[in-house]
């Protein structure tokens, strides 16, 4: 069985983040590594493809032919990794990175797609679902558990209320949710074996795509501006006179929590 | 090598998140409680594959062995020396005992059974020690003879048969009240009127539960809590050929006492450089961000001059102590070694560096460097050790000197 699991390489979000003054995007130009979020997902691809002759490969999109983020999850276990980079993305929104996406998995012709739910430092969510959409694919979010029945997928997939059981054909596109799976750490054979894993380096006119297609170019969305956010009030401090358990509940019933 | 290469930055990535998720939370009952190490330390063996490793190593030793070849069995071109020395610095960020324990454990217990083992003592008792499936202890220190392990030993073996009986106290020895296997260092009493301080030196490899081995309880010590030490008391104890290090009495590097203890002394010091960086590194981190947040006369304490001193002091050692580490980590890779007295210079002036750091770690923090709490107390108490155990400063000083005035 072949896996891919799409890996965002994303800006250390313990250094101090900084936007590029002339589009307010991320800065990206430093050393990335892999977001964390997406551990989840390549331990889970590596749990469901541990047969013989199972592979899982890792598609990831980043500027300035940027691997470091790669070669953790190649560490983990992945056999290989696929690389889109290529100046025309800059300024991708999501629909434009899911086209890149789908067109690079495509080409790992996989049977299974696992993605996180969101990354951290994007959070629109919305991506996995597009590229399935693009592929002409299932795809079936917040999974809390999922294994292989034949040529199915049985997802136990998270709820409010709890979980429900989604069974669909492969090759479908998952998305797992945060704490799904305990990640591993890479051994340190896998972290020395990682530097001679092959990655493919991508670019856009590789995939068939037109540039026009992708990048702030595709983009159907524009940064205008950039605020800083309201500063947080000092909340409210309730002082225990023998009616604080009365008042918290009072208050939460304010909020519509209870 | 001035930095990490990106592949050691990723090995020193995983195993300081291995040491923040499954060591720091733990820390209390390691240092306080009655929790020895080794368990925590065959987690570490088993998630990072280690003990895949040191089989690996085991069995690429014993196949030189049995080949009767002499010398390293590192691969071609040197080993690479930052795998055992960043897990070191890591550690030390939270618990140097914990490398104490494993230290003496895999490398002296251990790597003196495969130096000067046969075939047959490898398979035995060597594998389990490197792998970390048995804890090993090297016992040479007595309670008369420290800096003078060799000559001042009165521990005896005395020849009955094709056994020898072995008599005598160990102290300070590492591991002592849990070891499965212990390294044990006896003069040779033949019967004869030679001096006790000239005698030949044997090694013996003996197993817990033999009848007339006794291991104490864990002595209370200044520090270093997580690393159990503690006393053994031998009277009587039999054993037979098959546990004499190279089953021979004339073994060069093997049961040669003097040849087998002196070769640790290179690997051992250059580790405890290892544990000085590590140390170093966390007080000073948790000087400088001390030093931003605490406020006094309402501006941060970091504003004030004789505090920056401090500061740039620790960084100063920090930078000299890393430099050393690199320079042996770069050795290594070229396949070389650091003479005697090379790693004597490098341990004196990491230990001494280690120990001033964590004394003005604590000055730095007042009164709150006095608390548990602030976690600089526990690296001062534990800092103090790296200038006295694997040979004192003025032993270092007595090697460094003899090779400068022996040129």
């Amino acid at each position: 069985m072949n896996v891919v699991v799409c890996v965002k390489q994303i800006p250390d979000p313990v250094a101090p983040g900084a936007l590029d003054p002339g589009t307010n995007t991320l800065n990206r130009s430093g050393k990335l590594i892999m977001d964390d979020s997406d551990n989840y997902g390549v331990e889970m691809a590596l749990q469901l493809a541990g047969g013989e002759g199972d592979e899982v490969t890792l598609v990831s999109m980043a500027p300035g032919g940027e691997t470091s983020g790669l070669r953790t999850g190649l560490a983990m276990g992945a056999a290989k990794a696929i690389l889109i980079s290529d100046e025309a993305l800059a300024g991708s929104d999501a629909l434009g990175t899911a086209k890149v996406l789908a067109a690079a998995i495509a080409r790992a012709n996989p049977d299974l797609i696992v993605m996180a739910t969101e990354s951290t430092d994007g959070y629109t969510g919305t991506l996995p679902v597009q590229v399935a959409e693009l592929m002409g694919l299932p795809s079936v979010t917040f999974a809390k558990a999922i294994s292989i029945e034949g040529s199915t997928i049985k997802v136990e997939r998270q709820t409010e209320a709890g979980f429900d059981e989604v069974v669909c054909p492969m090759p479908a596109v998952v998305t797992v949710t945060a704490g799904v799976v305990e990640p591993r750490y890479p051994s340190f054979k896998g972290i020395m074996a990682a530097k001679s894993k092959p990655v493919e380096n991508l670019t856009v006119a590789d995939l068939g795509l037109d540039a026009s297609q992708v990048g702030s170019a595709g983009s159907g969305q524009e940064i205008t501006d950039v605020s800083e956010s309201e500063a947080r009030g000092s909340g409210e401090i309730v002082v225990d006179e023998g009616d604080g358990a009365q008042r918290v509940v009072a208050f939460l019933e304010q909020l519509k929590v209870i | 090598m001035f930095e990490w290469s990106e592949e050691q930055l990723a090995i020193r990535d995983t195993v300081r998140r291995f040491v923040e998720e499954e060591i720091k939370p733990i820390v209390d009952e390691l240092e306080h409680g009655d929790t020895p190490p080794y368990e925590v330390i065959r987690k570490l063996y088993a998630t990072f594959g280690l003990d895949a490793m040191a089989r690996d190593s085991f069995k690429r030793q014993l196949e030189r062995k049995q080949s009767g070849a002499t010398g390293s069995a590192r691969p071609e071109g040197g080993g690479d020396a930052a795998l055992t020395l960043i897990p070191i610095i890591e550690l030390c960020h939270y618990c140097p005992g914990i490398v104490t324990a494993l230290g003496v454990s895999t490398g002296l217990a251990g790597g003196t059974i495969m130096k000067g083992g046969t075939p047959a003592q490898m398979e035995r008792w060597g594998l389990d020690l490197l792998t970390m499936d048995k804890i090993g202890a090297w016992a040479i220190t007595e309670p008369d003879s420290g800096s003078d392990a060799l000559g001042g030993m009165k521990s005896t073996a005395k020849r009955d048969g094709d056994e020898y009986i072995l008599n005598g106290n160990k102290t300070f020895i590492t591991n002592g009240p849990y070891a499965d296997t212990i390294v044990f260092y006896a003069k040779l009493d033949d019967g004869s009127e030679t001096p006790l301080r000239q005698r030949q030196v044997l090694t013996f490899i003996l197993d817990k539960g033999m009848p007339g081995l006794e291991q104490s309880k864990p002595f209370r010590k200044m520090g270093l809590h997580s690393s159990p030490t503690g006393e053994l008391f031998l009277t009587d104890v039999r054993a037979g050929r098959d546990r004499l290090l190279g089953e021979s009495e004339g073994t060069p590097g093997g049961s040669e006492g003097r040849e087998s203890a002196k070769g640790n002394f290179t690997t051992e010091r250059a580790g405890v450089a290892a544990m000085s960086l590590g140390l170093i590194e966390e007080c000073l981190k948790l000087s400088v961000a001390y030093a931003k947040d605490r406020l006094l006369w309402e501006r941060p304490i970091a504003e004030f001059q004789l505090i920056q001193l401090k500061l740039a002091r620790m960084e100063v050692a920090r930078l000299n102590v890393e430099n050393l580490v690199f320079r042996h980590i770069e050795m290594s890779s070229k396949g070389k070694s650091l003479t005697l007295a090379e790693a004597s210079a490098m341990k004196l002036y990491s230990a001494q560096a280690a120990s001033d750091v964590a004394m003005e770690a604590v000055q730095l923090f007042g009164g709150n460097g006095y608390m548990s709490e602030f976690r600089v107390e526990q690296l001062a108490r534990d800092a103090k050790v790296f200038q006295i155990y694997a040979g004192t400063d003025e032993i270092q000083v007595t090697h460094i000197a003899r090779d400068l005035l022996g040129r």
